[in-house]
């Protein structure tokens, strides 16, 4: 059996630990199929309950060098601007887990699955020392990234999604969720022109051959499909990212005026 | 969660290195402590018993599990007789109950020795009364391995592929 992709239909790879009378978890819990931001993706953690925290989570999800950032950055200006308390989180940020995580990469022991447990590691320290927190006092979360990362990610390096959603089950949904859509040839562009493309975003651990720009458009196509066979599921908001900075940052603004401000009482512009 | 994703991660990476090959191999694997610790660890922490389950569900079920039962008196008693100084997460300091170390293991542990009772007809860990003589608990462990594995072979099994290949 091979640990890293059972087989729940088979029966044979899954879960061989699990009492019988134990179901995979689903993640949509909700009446309408459809788990409300703010609340738990699955079983959540006990030990923190999240229920009417008046923040609200802002997930800005998208491949690597497709503009993240840069939106993030005006998105905050803007929103404290209109008076909002804001904090940033990012994908392998947290102070517990960055220095390991950068370790476990520069070495060649690392494998899907304590990749995969790792960014978990991570994500879980952000959750619990930033997210919530920042939730209960009322900020707005800008997540750079989110669960979605480590779903594709994973996905294309065969680890059982099932799995994965139910390990994410501790996640919180994102009240929104944009997903900044490309196609690897802009994105190609925009990453040689800029920083270059690198061992790990070029997959090259997924051993596609040795030139990494063959390497890259390789991983990023099937990023890109895992990313959009997931925007269903989880309701993205789909943003064309092949656009100007500017047009990307008015229409995520006019979504998120929307949310925050329905009535349009304080809107300023 | 952190404390239990790290664990979850650092046996991944034994699973994968240190355990898998040699079974592959046809050999024996002896682990100190398995899963269940995490099981009976975490959630005593607070994580939820199911999801925890799930996490590991991609762990090897091993094919004999022996669970070496002690009331908490007998492993307080036993550590404080070696003077060993209690670790802090080993005495479930983190969470607050107690300031007295002592104190606190025996409440953390206490309720960690809970959730292994549970565990015993959940996993169907055999049982080996921990308070018993070394000597008693060894011949009582031998027995049971002995059920699994055949001792009686004496002929060494010598690999079938060529030396020279």
């Amino acid at each position: 059996m091979n640990p890293l992709t059972p087989d729940p239909s088979t029966g044979s790879g899954s879960s061989p630990e699990l009492d019988p009378s134990v179901e995979p978890l689903p993640l949509d819990e909700g009446a309408n199929g459809e788990i409300q931001g703010g609340r738990y993706y699955g079983r959540g953690v006990p030990y923190l309950p999240i229920d009417g925290y008046p923040g609200k989570l802002i997930a800005i999800e998208g491949t690597d060098g497709v503009g993240r950032s840069t939106q993030i950055r005006l998105l905050r200006e803007w929103l404290e601007v209109k008076g909002y308390g804001v904090i940033e989180t990012g994908w392998t940020r947290s102070p517990l887990m960055q220095p390991t995580i950068e370790i476990a990469k520069s070495s060649n022991t690392l494998n899907k699955l304590t990749f995969v447990l790792l960014y978990a590691t991570d994500f879980a320290d952000r959750l619990e020392k930033e997210i919530i927190p920042a939730l209960k006092a009322g900020f707005i979360v800008l997540s750079d990234r989110y669960i979605f990362t480590a779903l594709a990610r994973a996905g294309v390096r065969g680890v059982d999604r099932q799995w994965l959603r139910t390990l994410y089950g501790f996640a919180i949904a994102p009240h929104l969720t944009f997903y900044l859509n490309v196609d690897v040839k802009t994105l190609s562009r925009r990453v040689l022109e800029s920083r270059g493309m690198d061992y790990w975003e070029s997959g090259m651990d997924l051993k596609h051959g040795d030139d990494i720009y063959d390497s890259f458009r390789t991983y990023q196509n099937r990023l890109l499909k895992e990313y959009a066979s997931m925007a269903d599921e989880f309701h993205f908001r789909v943003v064309d990212a092949r656009r100007t900075v500017d047009r990307i940052q008015d229409e995520l603004r006019r979504q998120v005026d929307a949310f925050l401000d329905p009535d349009g009482v304080k809107s300023l512009d | 969660m952190t404390f239990s994703l790290l664990h979850a991660t650092d046996f991944a990476d034994r699973l994968l290195y240190k355990i898998i090959p040699p079974l592959k191999a046809g050999m024996i694997v002896l682990a100190d402590r398995y899963t269940y610790t995490a099981f009976a660890r975490d959630v005593t922490r607070g994580v939820d018993r199911l999801w925890v389950r799930e996490l590991y569900s991609f762990a090897v079920r091993p094919d004999l599990s022996l669970y070496f039962r002690v009331p908490i008196d007998v492993s307080v008693d036993r550590l404080l007789a070696r003077r060993v100084k209690l670790k802090f997460y080993e005495a479930g300091m983190d969470l607050g109950w107690s300031t007295n170390p002592v104190e606190s293991f025996r409440l953390f542990q206490g309720k960690v020795l809970e959730e292994y009772d549970q565990l015993v007809d959940e996993f169907g860990l055999r049982v080996v009364d921990a308070s018993r003589s070394i000597t008693e608990q060894q011949r009582l462990v031998r027995e049971m391995i002995a059920e699994h594995v055949k001792t009686t072979s004496a002929v060494e099994v010598v690999d079938d592929e060529p030396v020279n290949a």
